[in-house]
């Protein structure tokens, strides 16, 4: 069986490495890490630089996203059954946006990736050499952000913009407590050991992702540039997007 | 390297850190998991491609058990409620790789054996599959898939105590899908996969891979092949004398009235 150097191991079923350039930019943190509002700052920033820009995220397939909001609703839904459903959403998005978006030389930033699929379902007990084969035929990514806050900053932030927390990112499925803010805390402590697993062999590069939006957003901009070659790196946000800079 | 299996047909219960290196699964992998088997029901499986008259046979099979009281559960590939919209929506719009086509299936699977195969099996129940994850292993690498990433992906699924692989030549085979079923759909005839334009040839075609396929696991999957050309009620009869002489029955029948509630 041929290897793809593009992807972790094997290649897509159809898809051969030569013919693509572009860039995958792929930004990772919990929610509450500030990842959306980086992503539609970065989206602006590379625009007004020339570059055409997809994105990509969780839950975004035309094929299956509605069928995975319908199964969460359930509750008779098990563990593999979710696991897998997420790897057909993400296969269905790298096959029919990822990989169309690079072969036109855009730059794809994902806001997640399937590192969030494997550290949530790892921490459901699946196993992580089984995750691992699963995702064998992922595209590597040129560069993968990790946008790391404290559980309890996470905490606030969402409660602050949505007054509520997710079912799923709280881990409530998992019965760590009751208490709907300890579940939180304890579930994100354990996303965040399966995502400190993940960090060195995958090349994260964490930053912190409590400091400003603008730092953060600063230091971004610094790297992605040296990556795709862009001189100049001075950003100032639309009025549209004025309101995320703080 | 070598696969070493952590927990009997389930990937879910250990966690032991491994590199992201991709993991080399040899053929037929599962069957180190054979002596862990670890429940008291059995897993009587048939597989074949269309035409072959496996369904027939587990049918009558099951037919059979039936009336002597056995406790049994009856399955199909492909059926479980909760992923079958994703599967029409998938087919009808022709949005399916042969990945995605391929993990669709998988997430079906999981569901079904999740809720139903492994609880009935640590209940102690016979349970009858008609078609199990060769069908996959059969249908997805004649798409392309690779046989490595699709023998992972199914790990967790139990190994069955018999498989009955029915055999039938291809013509024989796709004659009797084309006299009783004259429409053959998109994906069944394979057209996804630019074999011929017109839809009998690229099933026919479509069909030889799967078979190719199948015989490929006769061996490293341990098949009772069986021969699909001779007369029903024969190999009705061969049918029930293997699952008898290999499985124990008397686990499985009806529990007499104890003497206390009588």
């Amino acid at each position: 069986m041929a290897r793809s150097a593009r992807t972790y191991g094997l290649p897509l079923p159809g898809v051969t490495d030569e013919e693509f350039g572009g860039s995958l930019i792929v930004i990772e943190g919990m929610d509450g890490s500030g990842r959306s509002t980086q992503i539609s700052l970065l989206t602006e920033w590379l625009e007004s630089e020339g570059f055409a820009v997809q994105t990509m995220g969780l839950r975004r397939s035309g094929l299956v996203a509605k069928d995975i909001d319908a199964l969460l609703a359930e509750n008779t839904i098990t563990r593999m059954t979710v696991t897998l459903m997420y790897a057909t959403d993400f296969y269905d998005q790298l096959e029919h946006r990822i990989i169309p978006a690079l072969r036109s030389d855009f730059v794809v930033l994902a806001d997640r990736y399937f590192y969030t699929l494997i550290a949530r379902a790892a921490a459901r007990g699946i196993q992580r050499d089984y995750l691992n084969g699963l995702y064998e035929m992922a595209l590597r990514p040129d560069l993968t952000f990790w946008l790391n806050v404290r559980p309890e900053a996470a905490f606030e932030r969402e409660f602050r913009k949505s007054h509520a927390i997710s079912y799923w990112e709280s881990g409530r499925d998992m019965s760590l407590s009751n208490d709907l803010f300890q579940s939180f805390i304890l579930y994100q402590a354990k996303m965040k050991k399966e995502f400190e697993a993940l960090a060195e062999p995958h090349g994260f590069i964490a930053m912190d992702g409590e400091a400003s939006v603008s730092r953060v957003n600063a230091e971004l901009r610094r790297r992605i540039a040296a990556h795709l070659g862009i001189q100049r790196t001075h950003y100032k946000p639309s009025s549209a997007l004025a309101s995320l800079w703080r | 390297m070598k696969w070493v299996c952590l927990a009997p047909y389930s990937p879910m219960t250990a966690t032991v850190s491994t590199p992201a290196a991709p993991i080399e699964l040899p053929r037929g992998a599962h069957e180190l998991l054979e002596p862990a088997r670890a429940y008291p029901g059995a897993l009587v499986v048939v597989e074949g491609i269309d035409g072959s008259g496996k369904s027939t046979q587990l049918y009558l099979l099951k037919r059979w058990l039936e009336i002597g009281g056995y406790r049994l559960h009856f399955t199909e590939w492909n059926s479980s409620p909760l992923v079958k919209s994703a599967t029409r929506r998938g087919k009808q719009r022709r949005l399916l790789t042969p990945t995605t086509f391929s993990l669709l299936h998988a997430a079906d699977f999981a569901d079904r054996c999740e809720r139903q195969i492994l609880p009935l099996l640590h209940g102690g129940y016979l349970v009858l599959a008609d078609r199990y994850i060769y069908t996959a292993f059969a249908r997805d690498v004649a798409r392309g898939c690779s046989p490595r990433w699709l023998r992972n992906l199914y790990r967790f699924a139990p190994v069955p105590d018999i498989t009955f692989y029915f055999r039938a030549p291809l013509d024989v085979a796709v004659n009797r899908i084309m006299s009783g079923r004259p429409k053959l759909k998109y994906y069944e005839a394979g057209m996804d996969l630019n074999l011929s334009l017109d839809r009998a040839e690229s099933f026919r075609i479509f069909q030889g891979r799967i078979l190719a396929q199948y015989d490929e696991m006769i061996e490293s999957d341990r098949f009772v092949v069986m021969d699909g050309t001779l007369p029903v009620n024969k190999l009705q009869k061969q049918m029930r004398q293997i699952v008898k002489s290999r499985i124990d029955l008397s686990r499985f029948a009806p529990k007499k009235a104890s003497r206390v509630s009588q």
